[in-house]
């Protein structure tokens, strides 16, 4: 257990300091998301579900070498990745994306020795109209989704200050995790960017209970009721992780979309962690302190 | 423990779940009649959609393998056989050479499971040239559905669905693996028309044809034959009747043709020509004595080909049917456009049902060791536990009685739905247990961990309501099973959660 009242005296120093840090970090990363738009004319790297094509998946550890030396000369965009089963280490199928037919794509694969039948293979193809639309829409609920729950906060807490905070968490939480995907180059569905929108509901659930203890409850200090919080919050963040986390990194075979869902989610959640703590928090004290909220 | 109202609305609602789910089914065995061809033998017997087949000729049916194992070697050839099928309404006794039904697996229980977890194709389709108002989809919706039918292809759903931008399309889901079907049926538009030289006499519809034949003496395979050495060659033939206007017309036409001789029989000098979609599919001879007559019945033939005669046997059924299938339905008011196109096999179904169990566990072993460490008390750790498992059983409960196929998407909204519960029950269980805050009583406490809560539910549904229309609603489900969880969660389990937590607080 930490020394409350040792820790109590440093918080009440450096609070506004904690605050410069998920502020640059925030900083950093819509210059990062500016860079990558003028770079690539997206916020993101979108896949066959977003911007057309097939994306098949072959179950079964299949021998990919002759398809990854031959199908980049008749798709340019070919992309390859392999599932594995993190017990076992297995190749348990292989994905392969393109902006291509599922019968052209099909038909290559089976010209370079792979046997694909409804049995052993699944398609997903998304023609390229439809999915600029799909992407355009699920960026549109995007915003509604932002901007319901920020009204929901305001009526919930009635004064600006403590609701932009919440509403500056939420916004943290979606973009340092879309900041992360962008770095490691991962490329978002349809159903990832849902993710994005459930992330806007499921972590504000920290910041909601941080600034009830903080400006609500009458007993202990201001500072002690954020720790309160802390520990809980913490342990909910926990529970959350323990509940998403598994369906990512454990668990394989599950459909892809499946899985980008809870990374989303586990990022955000852990992203979560800074924004509420070290953002929220000190936005919440400085706000009590100069209300007289003690 | 005193059992409150609260506790005792969760008992009896989590009764009503699970006979909603009804999961007793999953030890039926059998198969389920999903349609009856009307003018068959085994409608005529009393064999109706919605009856299970237990056995057929004293063998016993116990899944789809077994009927198609029958099925395959029990119709080889064309001649009519004693069937006496025995059903869970009873015995039925008919002559047929092939079943004429439609079946599939009997369900395992009321849950609809999706593409995901039971394999099969989903394509959302458009218009190729135009853009269809929500009207214009529905009827194309119901001849489609009327199509799909005929052509006997069983667990399909199909529906009209729009978009944030007031796109109307139609979302079609068929379970096992049928998407070679699915594209050729709604590729193809079906326009059938048999033609004369450039006059036509009949086309595909009810209005020019009265009845095609199925099965029985009017339909089937006549003839099997090796082509070359890898090949082989069926034929099939059925009958189908012109209404009076059609066989006028014929009459009509053929009356100015005259008899060519120089073919070695009698005929006219023109065939009739059977054309789909433009296409040429057959050119029938026309008998010398049909010339100027007005002919109700008409028999259609034509063929398949298979590197085996079975195959060959299975093609020529499968172009059969299809054909069939045009001539009754006529053709689709537009050319279609497939959109999307999502196709799972069933292995990796299979895989995923798997593995979501594993998870399930899992996640519920984590957490409970988590909250054991916590709390350090086992009945708060079986509380947190029955109530997450309470709110997913009601969530798939709502689900199954909302007719929501549970996809991916919506098996991922129940896990998000359950990692929110369990925060809210820790908020519940942090006012609960806190130890400085003795002059406040529990249940001022725990309305303000609801304060809490509530604040969180709404954010929850303001994030997820416009995932019901974004995408053409293809991620309504995840939205969907979340809403239905965190709203179960506020009504039922989380009161629920509250009272057991004071009775625990109090022994």
């Amino acid at each position: 257990m930490f020394k409350e009242e040792r820790f109590s005296g440093w918080y009440d120093k450096n609070y506004k300091i904690l605050l410069i840090i998920p502020v640059i970090i925030v900083l950093a990363s819509l210059i990062y998301i500016g860079v990558f738009y003028a770079q690539n004319g997206d916020i993101m790297y979108k896949d066959v579900s977003l911007k057309g094509g097939t994306s098949m998946t072959i179950d079964g550890n299949v021998d990919t070498t002759s398809l990854e030396k031959n199908l980049p000369s008749y798709f340019s965009d070919v992309s390859f990745r392999k599932l594995t089963d993190v017990t076992t280490g297995n190749k348990v199928a292989l994905i392969i994306e393109a902006s291509a037919k599922p019968e052209e794509l099909k038909a290559k694969i089976s010209e370079l020795g792979v046997n694909l039948t409804d049995e052993n293979s699944s398609t997903e193809f998304t023609g390229p109209s439809l999915s600029a639309g799909f992407y355009k829409q699920l960026m549109i609920a995007l915003v509604i989704s932002f901007v319901l729950m920020s009204c929901v906060i305001f009526l919930l807490f009635k004064s600006f200050i403590p609701s932009i905070a919440v509403i500056f968490a939420a916004f943290s939480d979606i973009l340092i995790p879309l900041v992360i995907l962008d770095m490691f180059g991962v490329t978002i569905s349809s159903a990832g960017i849902a993710a994005f929108l459930m992330l806007i509901g499921y972590s504000v659930d920290t910041d909601i209970l941080l600034t009830t203890r903080a400006l609500k409850k009458v007993e202990g200090t201001l500072n002690h009721r954020i720790f309160g919080a802390f520990s809980t919050g913490m342990m909910m963040t926990g529970t959350a992780l323990a509940a998403v986390l598994p369906a990512f990194l454990i668990i394989s075979g599950l459909p892809d979309s499946f899985r980008q869902i809870f990374l989303i989610l586990s990022l955000g959640l852990f992203v979560d962690i800074f924004s509420t703590w070290l953002t929220n928090a000190s936005i919440i004290k400085w706000y009590c302190i100069k209300h007289n909220i003690k | 423990m005193k059992i409150t109202w609260k506790i005792w609305l969760l008992a009896i609602v989590l009764i009503l779940s699970v006979l909603a789910i009804a999961p007793w089914h999953y030890f039926d065995s059998g198969v389920l009649v999903k349609s009856v061809e009307k003018n068959s033998t085994a409608y005529d017997s009393g064999i109706r959609s919605g009856m299970v087949i237990t056995s057929i000729n004293g063998k016993a049916i116990k899944n789809l393998e077994e009927y198609n194992n029958f099925a395959s070697t029990n119709f080889i050839s064309n001649s009519s056989q004693k069937l006496i099928t025995n059903t869970n309404n009873g015995e039925f006794i008919f002559l047929a050479n092939n079943l004429s039904l439609v079946v599939a697996k009997v369900p395992k229980s009321n849950l609809k499971t999706g593409l995901d977890l039971s394999g099969g194709a989903r394509a959302l389709v458009q218009a190729a040239n135009a853009s269809l108002t929500k009207d214009q989809v529905n009827d194309l919706v119901s001849i489609t559905t009327e199509r799909f039918n005929a052509f006997g292809l069983s667990d399909i759903a199909i529906k009209s669905v729009s978009d944030l931008s007031g796109q109307n399309y139609m979302l079609i889901e068929i379970a096992g693996s049928t998407a070679t079907e699915l594209k050729d049926l709604l590729e193809s538009q079906g326009k059938f028309e048999a033609k004369v030289g450039n006059d036509t006499v009949f086309i595909g519809g009810d209005r020019d044809i009265t009845y095609v034949g199925v099965s029985g003496q009017d339909a089937g395979i006549y003839s099997c034959d090796q082509g070359s050495s890898n090949s082989y060659y069926c034929e099939f033939r059925f009958v189908i009747s012109l209404s009076e206007k059609a066989s006028q017309r014929q009459a009509d036409v053929t009356s100015n043709l005259s008899v060519n001789l120089s073919s070695g029989g009698r005929y006219l000098e023109k065939p009739l020509d059977l054309f789909v979609d433009d296409n040429l599919l057959d050119s029938l001879q026309i008998g010398a004595d049909l010339k100027g007559r007005a002919t109700t019945s008409i028999q259609i033939s034509g063929s398949g080909t298979g590197a085996t005669q079975q195959d060959a046997y299975k093609d020529a059924q499968a172009s059969m049917k299809k054909l069939q299938t045009i001539l009754k339905t006529g053709s689709l008011p537009y050319k279609l456009e497939i959109v999307k196109l999502d196709t799972i096999s069933p292995a990796l179904g299979k895989e995923f049902t798997k593995n979501l169990v594993y998870l399930a566990l899992l996640v519920f072993g984590i957490i409970s060791v988590m909250l054991l460490i916590r709390y350090k008390r086992m009945k708060v750790t079986g509380a947190v536990v029955l109530t997450m498992f309470s709110e997913a059983l009601i969530t798939l409960a709502v689900a199954t009685l909302l007719k929501q196929n549970l996809d991916a998407a919506s098996i991922a909204g129940i896990i998000a739905g359950m990692g929110t519960g369990v925060n809210d029950q820790i908020v519940i269980l942090s006012e609960s247990f806190n130890k400085e805050d003795t002059h406040v009583k529990i249940k001022e406490r725990i309305k303000r961990a609801l304060f809490v809560i509530m604040g969180a539910f709404f954010t929850i549904i303001a994030a997820m309501v416009p995932l019901f229309w974004a995408g053409a609603g293809m991620l309504r489900g995840f939205a969907l099973t979340t809403i239905i969880g965190v709203t179960a969660g506020i009504l039922i389990t989380r009161p629920a959660f509250a009272d057991m937590v004071e009775q625990i607080k109090g022994d």
